[in-house]
């Protein structure tokens, strides 16, 4: 929610600087945005400034043969895997959202999507930055190459920070080869809970390495034309006579049928404008009761869970949110409220004090980045 | 009070805490923890303590902090940096007892483990579950898990399956002023700054891991083990770059040099490479039975195409733990054929390998030294070793000379100067060569969000003077 929008476009690092600078001395805060398609996720940000920096585009350095990247911040999603398709390469990490969003907001929220089942979230795949932090200092934290244990590992504290330690103006990522064969199956799920479970289970236990394993309520299964009731859909990738043992191993839980490889591009985009996201999670052996809490409380929403790592998560309209946290029925596991209004869901209970070391710790760390809290101020909530 | 009388009141209240028998102040005593697996340094603590249970540790920490005394954790002290040194007034935190499993929750594929466990000891108590831990530093029969996660250990499979950071789900952390933090979250996500993943490698300055709940890994249906044999270091290069590019992920893509294949051959860990090769590669591919032999046909092939005279393929447990062995064991080998060795640690992007192999040849030529190449060659992560005889007038300066221009060399080629080994005291000197003042300055300031006084193993991983803030306040109170 911007104030006053002076709104700056700035194409090159020393312009991001200037205008940092410029902004600490006039005590304004800065909205950071990418090519603006989430802005605030919802939340509120008090900001005077509004900073685009979808004007810092294009590649830097890409040498296919060391399958690194390295572009410039407001280089889109879909340009980097248009670019590593040529070379047969691609950034496995698909977030959710637009393909026109940008690789710093990308690593900025820490957004993933259903390919973290395999290989994990951003944090997983970038590695080294560049950053203009509040005090207005340019630095280059982690490197190019694919193993770095050189100095304190400042890459892990931007990624997913929410641009509130400084300005992504650069990033290197690791690439992976594009598989000889990649293809996608839909099956359906008993939503009796015990054989629920024990399908779920038996996928997780099978003879397969699936990219992706997605469970979708009724609601999002149909949206997406894969089934009528609750689907999973798995994505297996690797040579052709790995992924037919696998289709086969699959197909002996129950029924598989093959669909279009173009699910996951419709599936990531399928969230409404203006709508509310949260993720539950525990640990993955709880996903069937979690999955049903879920889908009970958050009626008509799309509902899905990524299986292997124990995530459910809920696309839900903004006037329907409270029906999911009106209590903490996920405890002993995690809510994060991906894009929605300011959301309270505090923890209490017995980890409280400990917590409070850890808020302490995160507080002075945006101290060091961003002592006068001018960039994106608001937008983690209470920081940490 | 005098500096003993000083100790010999901290040994008595730490004694009040551990016992009589873990508080250790007696320099014989203490001759095993002046250096670590680096042997080049030897540095004297002041004692050494070593806590039985989670709640010494915790106690000894507040004890440290009370007197306002340094202190540097270890673990088993096979570090190839020196981190685990301490000096002068330090004090030596020995976690070694601390090697208890807690708990193993094979369904969700997660342990909890104290930070003194050894990681071998955690992958066997896995296997019973048909898991394993996935990082295997070469010296997994030894290293802890608490070493590891400060090093941000890598390991031959870290190519297929990442690194610590990708293994560690969350850590209990006492930090140096006496408190206790959970960073990361086993039940769920984590919100927040990733604490977790900036504790992870930061190599015992930000406090100490007092447990670590850590990510298990299904064990692979079928595994086979490729040894490729080449008349140039540069053929091998070539066919690591070929195989990168193919695609295939290998779980492990390994490379040994002529004199590491000789030093291994003369050892008891003799392997059967073939002695007169130029460098033999080691790949491994594993994974679901069906589709695997496809791996290997290509490899084979590959090998085949950029030179190999052989390719030997080992498929029985036996075989393949033979061929590992050679490789698991090479810098024990190589310290059999001089009594002085540096081992180094540089990464370099993949496709500049066979170039910096050359370059590295030629450094040695130069100076007359012999360096030993034994690496993780599939990451670009080189170890370039040097096996000298210090009793050698001027050897030593030509030995460490060699090694600046090796760095410097890896460094100009957009590489870094360790992946895995830590920058603890060996590397400070370099640091100023890959990162910039302010991103230097930095770095001290996140390490003194964590450990204000710089109490937890001081002077490591970052040079004092490139600590704006904390040199501008000592420089003007001196
Ligand atoms: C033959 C040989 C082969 C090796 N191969 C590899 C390899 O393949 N890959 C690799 O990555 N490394 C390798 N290493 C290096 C070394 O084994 C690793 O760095 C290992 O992680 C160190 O573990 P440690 O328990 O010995 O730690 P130590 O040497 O005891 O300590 C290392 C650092 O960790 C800190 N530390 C220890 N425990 C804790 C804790 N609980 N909390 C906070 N800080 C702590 C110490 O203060 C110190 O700074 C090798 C070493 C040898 C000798």
């Amino acid at each position: 929610m911007i104030l006053r929008s002076e709104q700056l476009a700035a194409c090159t690092v020393t312009e991001v600087r200037e205008e940092v600078r410029d902004a600490r001395r006039r005590d304004e805060a800065i909205r950071i945005a990418g090519s603006a398609t989430w802005m605030d996720a919802g939340r509120v940000v008090r900001a005077e400034r509004l900073l685009s920096v979808s004007g810092l585009n294009g590649v830097i350095h890409y040498i296919p043969g060391d399958f690194t990247i390295t572009v410039r911040a407001g280089t889109t999603l879909q340009h980097v895997a248009a670019m590593a398709a040529e070379e047969r390469q691609w950034l496995a990490l698909e977030p959710f959202g637009a393909r026109s969003g940008t690789v710093g907001a990308t690593i900025a929220t820490g957004s993933y999507g259903p390919l973290a089942h395999a290989f994990g979230t951003p944090r997983d795949h970038v590695l080294g930055l560049r950053v203009v932090t509040g005090n207005g200092d340019l630095l280059t934290v982690g490197g190019r190459v694919v193993k770095n244990v050189a100095g304190f590992d400042l890459t892990r504290l931007f990624t997913g920070s929410w641009g509130t330690l400084g300005i992504i103006t650069e990033a290197t990522f690791r690439l992976r080869a594009l598989p000889e064969v990649d293809e996608s199956y839909a099956l359906a799920v008993d939503n009796d809970p015990q054989v629920m479970d024990a399908q779920l289970r038996a996928i997780s236990s099978a003879s397969i390495a699936p990219y992706s394993v997605e469970m979708l309520n009724a609601a999002l299964a149909q949206r997406l034309g894969v089934g009528t009731d609750t689907t999973i859909l798995v994505r297996l990738g690797g040579n052709s006579e790995s992924v037919r043992a696998q289709v086969k191993a699959l197909s002996q839980l129950n029924t598989v049928g093959i669909t279009s490889p173009e699910i996951w591009s419709s599936f990531r985009e399928c969230e409404p404008e203006g709508a509310t996201v949260i993720r539950f999670a525990r640990r993955p052996s709880h996903l069937g009761g979690l999955w049903r809490s879920a889908v009970k409380r958050a009626a008509g929403a799309l509902v899905h869970a990524s299986v292997g790592r124990g995530v459910v998560r809920c696309i839900v309209n903004r006037d329907n949110d409270e029906q999911l946290t009106g209590e903490r029925w996920w405890d002993p596991g995690s809510a994060i409220v991906e894009r929605g209004a300011d959301i309270p869901l505090h923890s209490s209970g017995p980890l409280a004090a400990v917590t409070c070391v850890r808020a302490g710790i995160s507080r002075r760390i945006k101290d060091v980045f961003d002592p006068s809290n001018i960039l994106n101020p608001g937008i983690m909530g209470d920081v940490g | 009070m005098t500096t003993s009388e000083r100790d010999t009141e901290l040994a008595a209240k730490l004694r009040g805490i551990t016992g009589e028998s873990s508080v250790l102040t007696r320099r014989s005593q203490l001759l095993t923890y002046t250096s670590d697996g680096l042997p080049t340094y030897r540095k004297w603590p002041a004692l050494a303590v070593f806590p039985n249970t989670r709640n010494e540790l915790i106690e000894v920490v507040r004890a440290l902090a009370l007197a306002k005394r340094t202190f540097v954790a270890r673990g088993a002290g096979t570090g190839l940096s020196g981190g685990a040194l301490a000096e002068g007034d330090a004090v030596v935190v020995g976690l070694n007892r601390l090697n208890r499993i807690l708990s193993i929750d094979a369904e969700n594929r997660l342990a909890v483990v104290e930070p003194g466990t050894v990681n071998a000891h955690l992958t066997r108590a896995a296997n019973a579950h048909g898991l394993h831990y996935a990082p295997d530093p070469s010296s997994q029969t030894a290293c802890t898990i608490g070493g590891n996660v400060a090093e941000n250990a890598g390991g031959p499979h870290c190519l297929k399956y990442g690194v610590t950071l990708n293994h560690v789900a969350a850590l209990t952390v006492i930090l140096p002023e006496g408190e206790l933090v959970t960073l990361g979250n086993a039940d769920g996500e984590d919100a927040g700054y990733d604490l977790l993943g900036a504790f992870i490698g930061s190599e015992g300055c930000f406090g100490i891991a007092v447990d670590v709940t850590v990510r298990l890994t299904r064990n692979p249906e079928a595994i086979v083990t490729l040894l490729a044999d080449f008349t140039t270091v540069e053929a091998a290069a070539q066919a690591v770059s070929a195989i990168i590019a193919s695609g295939i992920v290998p779980a492990a893509l390994e490379m040994m040099d002529n004199a590491t294949i000789r030093a291994v051959e003369a050892s008891i860990y003799a392997a059967g490479y073939p002695v007169d090769a130029a460098a033999v590669l080691l790949a491994e591919v594993d994974g679901l039975k069906a589709g695997l032999d496809v791996d290997v046909r290509v490899i084979e092939h590959l090998c085949v195409e950029l030179g190999a005279r052989t390719v030997r393929i080992a498929r029985e447990e036996g075989e393949r733990m033979r061929l590992w062995q050679g490789r698991k064991k090479a810098f024990g080998a190589m310290g059999r054929i001089a009594p002085d060795l540096i081992v180094q640690d540089a990464v370099v992007p993949r496709t500049r390998l066979p170039e910096i192999l050359a370059k590295i040849g030629e450094i040695g030529r130069r100076h007359g030294i012999m360096i030993c190449n034994v690496f993780h060659a599939g990451d670009g992560n080189l170890h370039p070793n040097i096996a000298y005889d210090a009793r050698h007038a001027g050897v030593e300066e030509r030995a460490h000379e060699a090694m600046r221009e090796i760095m410097t060399v890896c460094i100009s080629a957009g590489g870094t100067i360790t992946g895995e080994h830590g920058v603890g005291l060996d590397k400070l000197d370099y640091m100023p060569l890959v990162f910039t003042p302010q991103t230097l300055d930095a770095m001290c300031q996140v390490r003194q969000v964590f450990d204000p006084e710089r109490r937890s193993n001081p002077e490591k991983v970052v040079p004092v003077h490139s600590c704006r803030e904390w040199y501008a306040v000592r420089g003007a109170r001196a």
